[in-house]
């Protein structure tokens, strides 16, 4: 333990960037000057540490230390920079240069408004997603995840119509409860059960709290209980399932938010507190000793029944992925299982399983932001936002399409990309415990199916069908083999496609575009609208808007009797800010995708992110060894289990678990 | 040393007689009444921070003084300790920056701030007194004054309110006052130390019993506890905009201090802990209160109003708190309970003048009047949601702080439906905080009926400048909700002493 003001700088750097964004709110330029300037710094401080962490230092400040005042009685407020936390931090400052870069162009392509506080949120995002990442102790933690949702919300919110507001309630409640509630509660058992057998203590020690264990054997109940409670605090954010859906719902924000945040820094922090949970502070050892009695079964480990959440949940999110037509909503489910992956890996508590899911946390960020940022473009450059209207789009967006193709590989766990390494090592690991592992191995390798089953279609119509002829999207909705449609006469017909047409004069016309051709049957969502809620909501309302904007403006002067929300309601439609009503305008134009070279196609304020992001996923995939994380990831199990790695495959796995104990 | 002796009567004394000034100088002129305030309450801050230096970094605690030199057993004792000069020192930094706002926002004239010294005078009184029935004199001193301070809103509807207060206070202040009568049977005296070495000894409990029940009902009462809330909303709400903030900071909190100090000191942990079913009453007003509270703040339109269920809420909470010190001998839950006393005063102080403010210069009372706050008025919008967020109990915020002990009380008491409540009323608080958050921010401002501040909206004559002072003490109430966030472990560190005495 080495006392440095870094781990504080770090999180602070973007922090003090809040205050300067906030003070050029008006010059752009500079303003989002900051926001690269803060994201560098903060890399840069995050790399100075990176050797030392690498030979083993720790670095660390405390509030205690440096100015004396004690946080809480018996709890220190304490960042220290150790192989975990700087793992975590490396990823998220790294990406947030690039996002902010892309940031910019997406904010400006689509002439957002309220793009000060946008970044001012996305600045403090990563203040707190690097306070979660250096956290040492789980009061800290608790601080940071707290704030995490808190800064979000806006970002959710951003929209500021009704499914916007809408979908940042659900943000709140769900992130609160997990955080304020779950989390909360379960850290004071912790400390309650810790004091239980000497002084009470909440920091993070690698491979499990001593007292804790100790502790354990008095109150084994307790301990059992504050361990879910942590889970399921940690889990909201990882969206385990049933804790997922606000997840969905969230991608109403900004496509930089539901990269950065929603792939990356947010939903990683509850894969992250999950790690923290099960490596430092209940450590593998205790939890694979600590009996659950489930009757009918018989005692089995705490991670068991963690492992059959995240497995179900993986399963479950990609069969829904697939009937997501929705492309962001699509990755946003696809995120939900890949989640999973991670938790999975996690509670598996085999060393190769650990590094396989602490190696999906970049393997997954890279690839993920890389599909999020190619949805991203594809929607300011075209206002397209389902897949079944993106036939042929490749000719549009070749490099966008394609950086989409190599991010959908790597969410498939194929060999060139860094899913791949993620997968084997869960895969080993899960195959040397054995026994009923098998399952978790079999859930993995399913999921690996269905990852192709729903991101194929997107890159086929993208590439191999045209604007005239092309199935049907979601291909689970229709007959098997396909059903061909088109919809480019229909284009002509109801002029939907121009871009910007005001939503008034469509009132009239039905909610969805392809209403000539699909006559004959229903869409899913049509026949389920519980599967699509928020977008169906918003139909209902911005119709019903529709036409009562027309009617308001034809009695301007005497409709005070109507109630504010029906006034919002008009306001937001008629202020048309982006997401909320482009799948009418969506789609490719009267005349099909025009041709585009990959110079052409977008800014370079969206193109390089994506490149570069598409290319770190390819170099993580090809060489893991040299790039950074995965020597992390094998210096944390090392430090769990206090062996070299390369030992740790030998050792028969009771024994592992066992050893860690002691 | 005698100096320091001489300030607990000081600190009462000093508002009190200052009262009488607007009155006497009113016959000259109609002026005189926020300076002669101002420079009393700045007084009594620096009096109170000078107490509270000797208090925590002295070696002769408590500091006691004999009112007119009687002993104690038949004198009345005035005590400043680890605990009392805690809420001195909210009491006197509220009274006077609430002075800050009423300048310009009013209301004004000499008799109001009258009562206003009156006000502070009595809730010193109660802080600061060792004596059960002397206690009782202050509460009524309190309590008029803020019956006086009710009334004067402008309309009907704050005569009913104070009328409506006035009779609930009246029976709960002769409920506390029943409960002193039945001590006195018992044990033959009025002053704490010495009730609290005689109620052990006393020969027929019953009697205590009888007393600790009458004595809570009336402080459950004054802290307005569901069902007994029903003065609480419309006195916050009618009363003047400038005197929200005082009473709702203070009124309610010096009675729950109160309840405090006689669990504590008066009758003891231990010998209520033996006393049937009084941790389980108790406890069950508090959560019960925690829960109605919130679902009734949930659903009000009215901001002031919403606020004043929240304060329901959150004094439940300080109740439960007292509840698992009596069950369970906490010493974490009463720092909890502590701690939130103080920082619900200050979020409350806080939140109540920002709501002044936005009614002042925008017109808006309504929840739904609130859209499009954070565009027009981002200074006090800001200054509201961190507010709003400490009541939550987001980290850093002084509100996390009193949770974290509370809970922390109930887990190591293994009171489960209770910790369960508390860990709820995050969830709870952030229902109605959320509301007035989103309204604020994220939803535009209604388009006809803007720009609203057209119409005078009458606080005062329809005067809606907003002077630098007044946002400064909003701001200033927001920055020290969360600086004392950061002061969780200084504020348990500074009563230890104090819990030791009295959990021996």
């Amino acid at each position: 333990m080495v006392a440095d003001i870094r781990p504080l700088a770090a999180v602070l750097v973007s922090a003090v960037a809040i205050v300067l964004i906030i003070a050029s709110h008006r010059r752009p330029n500079l303003r989002e000057g900051w926001s690269v300037l803060a994201a560098l710094a903060k890399f840069g401080l995050v790399v100075s540490m990176l050797p030392a962490v690498m030979d083993g230092t720790v670095f660390r400040w405390s509030l205690k230390e440096s100015t004396g005042i004690q946080f809480l009685a018996g709890i220190d407020f304490a960042l220290r920079a150790d192989p975990l936390g700087i793992f975590f931090a490396l990823l998220a400052s790294f990406l947030w240069i690039f996002t902010s870069f892309y940031a910019a162009g997406y904010m400006r392509g689509l002439s957002e408004h309220d793009q000060t506080r946008f970044f001012a949120s996305f600045a403090a995002s990563l203040s707190a997603a690097v306070g979660i990442a250096f956290a040492a102790n789980l009061v800290t933690i608790f601080v940071f995840y707290e704030l995490l949702s808190l800064v979000t919300y806006p970002l959710v919110a951003h929209n500021e119509d009704e499914e916007a507001r809408i979908a940042g309630r659900k943000y709140l409640t769900y992130t609160f409860f997990g955080g304020g509630v779950f989390l909360l509660a379960g850290t004071v058992m912790i400390y309650w059960l810790t004091s239980l057998v000497g002084g009470p203590t909440l920091a993070f020690e690698a491979g499990g709290m001593e007292a804790l264990a100790a502790a354990a054997q008095v109150e084994p109940v307790y301990a059992q209980a504050a361990f879910f409670l942590l889970i399921a605090g940690f889990g909201v954010k990882a969206a385990l399932m049933p804790l997922h859906s606000w997840l969905a719902d969230a991608m109403v924000a900004p496509t930089p938010v539901s990269g950065l945040l929603h792939a990356v820094a947010v939903v990683k922090s509850g894969a992250f507190g999950v790690a923290r949970v099960i490596l430092e502070v209940y450590g593998p050892g205790l939890i694979y000793d600590l009996p659950l009695d489930v009757p009918g079964i018989g005692e089995v480990g705490l991670n068991i029944p963690v492992a059959i959440v995240a497995a179900f949940t993986l399963t479950a999110a990609s069969i829904i992925a697939m009937r997501k037509d929705h492309l962001k909503r699509r990755l946003a489910y696809s995120t939900t299982a890949q989640l999973s992956y991670i938790v999975l890996g996690l509670s598996l508590l085999h060393p190769y399983a650990i590094v396989g899911a602490l190696f999906h946390i970049p393997a997954h960020a890279f690839a993920k932001l890389t599909l999020f940022f190619c949805a991203g473009a594809i929607h300011v450059e075209t206002h397209t936002d389902y897949i079944s209207e993106m036939a042929g789009i490749g000719k549009r967006m070749p490099l966008t399409m394609s950086a989409f193709t190599i991010g959908a590989a790597g969410m498939a766990g194929l060999p060139p990309i860094a899913g791949f390494v993620s997968k084997f090592y869960m895969l080993i690991g899960a195959g040397d415990v054995g026994g009923s592992y098998w399952l978790f191995a079999g859930a993995l390798l399913l999921s690996a199916v269905l990852n192709i089953a729903y991101f194929w279609p997107v890159v086929y119509t993208a590439f191999f069908e045209s604007e005239d002829r092309h199935d049907a999207k979601p291909l689970l909705e229709f007959p098997e083999g396909g059903l061909i449609q088109s919809y480019a006469a229909t284009a002509d017909d109801e002029s939907v496609a121009a871009d910007g047409g005001e939503p008034a004069d469509t009132s009239g016309i039905e909610n969805e575009p392809h209403a000539a051709d699909t006559d004959d049957y229903e869409y899913a969502v049509d026949k389920y609208p519980s599967d699509h809620t928020t977008a169906d909501d918003t139909d209902a309302p911005s119709q019903h808007t529709d036409a009562r904007a027309t009617e308001a403006s034809t009695r301007d002067d005497h409709d005070d009797h109507d109630d504010h929300d029906d006034h919002d309601e008009a306001v937001a439609a008629v202020d048309h800010h982006g997401d909320h009503d482009d799948h009418l305008t969506g789609g490719p134009p009267a005349g099909g995708w025009p041709r585009r070279s990959p110079r052409t196609e977008s800014t370079w304020l969206m193109l390089a992110p994506i490149a570069v992001i598409a290319t770190g996923a390819v170099v993580l995939g090809i060489g893991p060894d040299y790039a950074v994380f995965l020597e992390l990831a094998t210096r944390i199990v090392e430090g769990v289990f206090g062996m070299p790695f390369e030992q740790l495959g030998d050792v028969p796995f009771g024994e592992l678990m066992t050893e860690v104990t002691n | 040393m005698s100096n320091v002796e001489l300030l607990p009567p000081l600190l009462i004394a000093a508002p009190l007689l200052a009262a009488t000034l607007p009155i006497v100088l009113g016959l000259w002129t109609d002026r005189t009444g926020w300076p002669i305030a101002a420079v009393t309450t700045t007084g009594l801050f620096g009096a109170a921070v000078a107490l509270a230096s000797a208090v925590y970094t002295g070696t002769d605690v408590p500091v006691t003084h004999e009112l007119g030199g009687y002993p104690r057993t038949y004198g009345i004792q005035l005590v400043a300790d680890q605990f009392s000069v805690l809420i001195a020192l909210l009491v006197t930094a509220v009274a006077t920056g609430v002075l800050v706002y009423t300048r310009q926002g009013g209301p004004r004239g000499n008799t109001f701030y009258t009562a206003y010294l009156l006000l502070t005078g009595g809730l010193l009184g109660i802080t600061l007194t060792g004596d059960v029935f002397n206690l009782f004199v202050f509460l009524e001193i309190t309590s008029i004054a803020t019956y006086a301070l009710v009334a004067s809103g402008d309309g009907p509807e704050s005569a009913v309110a104070a009328l409506k207060y006035l009779i609930l206070g009246t029976m709960a202040a002769s409920m506390y006052l029943i409960g002193v009568a039945f001590l006195l049977m018992a044990t033959g005296t009025l002053n704490m130390i010495e009730l609290a070495m005689a109620i052990p000894a006393a020969e027929r409990p019953t009697l205590i019993r009888a007393g600790f029940g009458f004595i809570a009902v009336g402080f459950v009462t004054k802290v307005a506890q569901w069902p007994l809330h029903t003065w609480q909303p419309s006195a916050y709400q009618q009363a003047p905009d400038g005197v929200t903030p005082l009473i709702a900071a203070l009124v309610s909190t010096a009675s729950a201090y109160a309840f405090g100090r006689l669990i504590v000191t008066v009758f003891g942990v231990d010998y209520l802990t033996a006393m049937p079913n009084a941790a389980a009453i108790v406890l069950t007003i508090g959560c019960v209160s925690v829960l109605a509270g919130t679902v009734l703040a949930v659903i009000q339109t009215e901001v002031k109003r919403m606020l004043a269920y929240s304060s329901v809420s959150q004094f439940g909470l300080v109740i439960a708190a007292y509840g698992v010190v009596i069950a369970g001998s906490s010493e974490t839950a009463f720092i909890g309970a502590a701690i939130h006393l103080l920082g619900h005063g200050l979020l409350k102080a806080g939140l109540f003048l920002g709501a002044a403010l936005v009614a002042r210069s925008y017109g808006a009372r309504t929840v739904d009047e609130y859209a499009g706050l954070a565009k027009a008025r981002p200074v006090v919008a800001g200054a509201m949601a961190v507010l709003l967020l400490s009541l939550v109990g987001v980290p850093p915020g002084v509100g996390f702080v009193g949770k974290w002990y509370i809970a922390l009380g109930a887990v190591q008491s293994q009171l489960w439906p209770v910790a369960a409540v508390i860990f709820l009323s995050t969830m709870l608080t952030l229902a109605y905080a959320a509301r007035l958050l989103e309204k604020m921010y994220f939803t535009p401002p209604a388009a006809l009926d803007w720009p609203r501040t057209r119409e005078p909206v009458a606080t005062d004559g329809g005067d809606t400048t907003v002077s630098i002072g007044m946002l400064a003490i909003v701001v200033i109430a927001a920055v020290g909700a969360v600086a004392l966030g950061f002061a969780g472990g200084t504020i348990a560190g500074l009563l230890e002493p104090f819990l030791i005495e009295v959990f021996n």
